[in-house]
């Protein structure tokens, strides 16, 4: 092995001669059992070592598979990037309310419950002193009764605030844990409650828009989930609101109802209903509080009425502003006998009848047009269906059952035709806007979107009405309702509460319709109290002119320059001339001497 | 070159193992931090929300209209208080600069003569002058 020649040379022998040499190697014959072992012993291991090599490759290739593709338990990780901009714009199971200027009004959040294991307490007694100093509304006794049972699971208060959880979670005691809910959570508390309505424990929506936007708020049935855009506006809202209570208080009547509507779009800025309750936690108010007066409540509402009665005689031309009736003596029909509040005792004209709400003037009206074209003008005006609006509650009218001279007499000054304030507003509110009816909706309308319209009265009819309005507040029964600048007009309506088919004449339902600047009407402002109260300030009088008339002044004031109405010089020659109205009155003047 | 080539096979294994694992630790890695990234997003979305709803509660009118009534001399607003932007009028000139060349020249440049007399200062707006800073505010 020393000498390299001889290694090289022996390795070319070994090559030249390896041809010659494995026939020789070959040339040992195995015969019989022995070749056949030997076979098969090969055979095996060719087996082997193929199978071992598909499995190596197929290892091999599981893991470049793996070392490419990842483990495979994250497919979430890899579809997230494209869920998360959907995600940033829907937070939470449930979408937000906000009104027409982005004011949330409500929203879902997750609060966190406590619940506790006892048996991992190590000291009961000092963890229920601990909790208290944050929950000071817990319970010692219960709490502690909790904490030392058997079992393995408690609730010890559910929905905590952030500040509250942070709280505890310092406290450091082992054996409480919390647990992720939802909660859905009015900012605004009692201010929309009746618009809003509220969820159940499940956060399924059960009143108000919660529940007739339910699907789109919740994504439900196929629905994508999107928040709702209302169309009241909170400060108008808050006003309104502010005011009804302001003056239910001081007549103390049992309770109110009012709403803002824009005329032109139907938008209902704000609606309202007294008493109400905290959409937060509707189960601690009593179910009155929850019925929403404003839509559900249908109410005979009045001498409101005479406006559409008057508007209906000038539309078919039975009347003209010239012409009038004797309201000398009342009318007595069928056994009843209907008179007037404010009784003068002589002939009225038209404009006359409507100021001063004669009741014998307006029946003499209606009565010349009929039943039959009486009740086709107020089906028209949506008073005798029931109103279309996106809430569940929503009141159908009573009609009487039958509908004649009588009938159309009384409905003629709003008696005997149960309506909800809303179809009354609306109904207004085509009687100003031209005699367009537009029906009344609560979500927000896009500007320079398509309003359906349908017209109820001719637009010469329109503009008679909104004078006479105008009249009644300038000089007839709603002077009080005047808010300086804004020109408003309306009209009152006092009528008596039916209970149990009667007539009760202490218990009152006074309402004011009205709209505002009469000029150039744009929107529709109604004001109405449950049985208020006369007091001092008022002489004892409880009618419309007195309790809600004041209502809709301050509440005009209020308003108007949040809804961008320029106040106006009401003694301008142009603002005179255009609600100038005559009244033909043949009051004799008393001469003096 | 049997030899050689099982090295080659060798090394190549083991870099290649070897760029694999890296790879794979990376990525897990990264989704790790995604998923922190997202947990992070969602609760920075979830404490939004809270903030919103404080905001909106804080911000309730009627807890506006008592802090106005408490700090404000505020009545409601009356016809005459409201005006447009084009009913103001023109800005009067100010009665008490008489000329341009009052307004703001250094007087107490060295070498330069006293300007005149400083406008007296007595209506709304009062002039920009260089006044020199007094000593006590200078040992301040």
């Amino acid at each position: 092995m020393t000498d390299g020649p001889f290694a090289v040379s022996n390795i070319n022998v070994t090559a030249s001669s390896a041809a010659a040499n494995r026939p020789a190697q070959t040339s040992i014959h195995l015969e019989g059992s022995a070749k056949e072992t030997l076979e098969m012993g090969r055979n095996r291991l060719v087996i082997a070592a193929v199978l071992f090599f598909f499995c190596f490759v197929v290892l091999a290739g599981r893991l470049v598979g793996l070392a490419i593709s990842g483990i495979g338990e994250d497919p979430v990780a890899a579809a997230e990037p494209e869920a998360l901009p959907v995600a940033v714009e829907q937070p939470g199971s449930r979408s937000e309310i906000y009104d027409r200027n982005g004011v949330l009004l409500a929203t879902t959040l997750d609060t966190y419950s406590l619940h506790a294991d006892p048996t991992k307490i190590i000291d009961a007694e000092q963890a229920v002193r601990q909790l208290r100093t944050v929950l000071s509304d817990l319970g010692e006794a219960t709490a502690l009764a909790k904490l030392s049972s058997q079992r393995n699971f408690v609730w010890l208060k559910r929905h905590l605030t952030p500040g509250q959880q942070q709280q505890i979670n310092n406290l450091g005691i082992p054996g409480l844990f919390f647990k992720k809910e939802e909660k859905r959570f009015y900012p605004l508390g009692q201010l929309a409650a009746h618009v809003i309505g509220y969820t159940d424990i499940d956060n399924n929506g059960i009143a108000g828009v919660e529940k007739s936007f339910d699907g789109q708020l919740s994504g439900k049935e196929g629905t994508t989930r999107k928040p709702l855009q209302l169309a009241l506006d909170v400060r108008v809202q808050h006003a309104l609101r502010d005011e009804l209570t302001r003056f239910m208080s001081a007549f103390r009547a049992i309770g109110g109802a009012g709403m803002v509507m824009d005329i032109k779009t139907g938008e209902v800025i704000a609606m309202s209903s007294l008493p109400d309750f905290d959409p937060n936690r509707p189960k601690d108010f009593p179910k009155d509080n929850k019925f929403n007066k404003t839509t559900l409540g249908v109410y005979e509402m009045g001498s409101t009425f005479k406006t559409f009665t008057t508007a209906m005689a000038l539309e078919f031309r039975s009347v003209s502003l010239r012409d009038g009736y004797d309201a000398t003596n009342p009318i007595r029909i069928a056994g009843f006998r209907i008179r007037d509040d404010h009784p003068k005792k002589r002939w009225l004209s038209v404009p006359e009848i409507f100021m001063y709400s004669s009741n014998i003037g307006t029946a003499k009206m209606a009565e010349a047009i009929g039943p039959k074209r009486h009740k086709a003008f107020l089906r028209k005006l949506g008073l005798l269906d029931k109103p279309v609006i996106e809430l569940p509650e929503v009141g159908a009218p009573i009609l009487p059952p039958r509908w004649n001279r009588l009938e159309t007499m009384t409905i003629s000054y709003g008696h005997g035709l149960s309506v909800s304030p809303l179809q009354l507003s609306a109904a207004i509110g085509a009687i100003v806007n031209e005699g367009n009816y537009v029906n009344p909706t609560l979500l927000r309308r896009e500007t320079g979107s398509e309003i359906e319209q349908k017209r109820v009265i001719r637009e010469q009819v329109s503009t008679v009405v909104r004078r006479l309005m105008r009249l009644v507040v300038e000089k007839g029964t709603g002077k009080k309702a005047a808010a300086e600048g804004y020109l408003v007009g309306g009209k009152t309506g006092t009528a008596e509460k039916a209970v149990n088919g009667r007539y009760k004449r202490d218990a009152l339902i006074t309402s004011f319709v009205s709209a505002f600047p009469m000029h150039e009407p744009r929107y529709v402002v109604l004001a109405m109290l449950d049985e208020p109260k006369g007091n001092s300030s008022t002489f004892g009088f409880r009618g419309a002119g007195w309790t809600t008339a004041p209502i809709v002044s301050r509440l005009v004031s209020r308003i108007a320059p949040i809804l961008g109405i320029a106040p106006v010089d009401e003694e301008s020659p142009s603002i005179q001339k255009a609600l100038h109205i005559p009244i033909y009155s043949r009051e004799k003047k008393h001469e003096t001497f | 070159m049997k030899l050689n080539l099982s090295i080659l096979i060798a090394v190549v294994v083991a870099v290649v193992s070897y760029g694999l694992y890296q790879l794979s630790y990376e990525v897990q890695k990264l989704e790790k931090d995604l998923k922190q990234l997202n947990a992070n997003i969602a609760g920075n979305q979830e404490a939004i929300r809270v903030l919103k709803a404080e905001w909106a509660y804080v911000n309730r009118p009627e807890k506006l209209q008592e802090l106005a009534t408490k700090h404000l001399p505020l009545l409601l607003v009356a016809p005459y208080q409201v005006a447009e932007l084009d009913e103001l009028p023109a800005r009067a000139a100010n009665p008490f600069v008489q000329e341009v060349t009052t307004i703001p020249l250094p007087r107490k440049k060295p070498r330069m003569r006293r300007g005149p007399a400083s406008p007296p200062v007595s209506g709304p707006v009062h002039m920009a002058t260089f006044k020199k800073a007094s000593k006590e505010r200078i040992v301040k």
